[in-house]
């Protein structure tokens, strides 16, 4: 299997076919957005059973609207 | 100095200090694992009953036993192969029965579309353990995904001390899927071409 060419589908290829090490350049940016998914998500997107709210991403779409 | 690494050397002056304690007190490291799966399970008891702040901070403590183990072998002149098999199967306990406590909230709250990604999240938790496991014995080296128990933990961590439960648990099976589907493609690919890993 090759690379694709695209920059975009090798970022996605990278990020899912990982394999960097930890504490590498790679890894913090896999890290950020693995947080900027859990923490920025509305937990009402998610239906997250324990969780409600539209979170910092509902907010700023609310201010937009 | 990357970010996570630096977190990484800020964790390791407490964590050296623990490892000290534990040497000059010559505590044999597999009850050190031992102790760090009964915490597991209470910190599971109190995910199944939504206590995730508290499940948080008994996360914390369990798992400095099981980071300490390894170390603590080591500088005990402890290591033995019945440790690291020990830690492995241990290893898996743990993971199962934080697993096993967010389903039954999950089910408890009536919650079967959280029971089933809690489920699939923990089958593919782990299908990446054993894939590694079983590849490793027929190559040499199967260090491919990113989502490996660190980060499972972790993860584990910020969504009982940020109530993000949810989030975190999609990000596990998700990225649980592509590291399991990883190990496979490599798996394959090195034993197709077995001059690959002598020439790596």
């Amino acid at each position: 299997m090759k690379n694709p060419a695209t920059l975009p589908g090798r970022i996605l290829w990278n990020a899912f076919f990982w394999t960097f090490e930890r504490a590498t350049w790679q890894y913090d940016v896999m890290v950020i957005a693995i947080l900027a998914f859990v923490w920025l998500v509305p937990p009402d997107w998610l239906k997250d059973p324990t969780a409600h709210g539209t979170g910092p991403i509902g907010w700023l779409l609310s201010r937009i609207r | 100095m990357t970010f996570t690494g630096l977190i990484g050397r800020i964790c390791m002056f407490p964590l050296r200090a623990i490892i000290s304690a534990c040497v000059a007190l010559k505590i044999h490291p597999n009850i050190l694992t031992f102790v760090g799966v009964l915490i597991n399970v209470a910190a599971a008891f109190e995910l199944a009953n939504a206590h995730f702040i508290r499940a948080g901070g008994i996360m914390v403590i369990a798992n400095i036993f099981d980071f300490i183990d390894g170390k603590v072998a080591v500088e005990l002149g402890e290591v033995s192969k019945f440790g690291g098999f020990w830690d492995s199967v241990i290893d898996r306990f743990s993971d199962i029965a934080l697993f096993v406590g967010l389903i039954y909230l999950y089910s408890h709250l009536g919650r079967t579309d959280y029971v089933m990604v809690t489920s699939l999240a923990m089958m593919f938790s782990i299908m990446t353990s054993y894939a590694r496991a079983r590849a490793e014995s027929l190559i040499a080296k199967c260090k491919v995904g990113f989502m490996e128990r660190p980060e499972r933990i972790v993860l584990f961590m910020i969504g009982a001390f940020t109530n993000r439960m949810a989030g975190v648990l999609w990000v596990i099976l998700v990225l649980s899927i592509f590291t399991v589907a990883d190990r496979v493609i490599h798996t394959y690919r090195e034993l197709r071409d077995p001059q690959r890993e002598v020439l790596a």
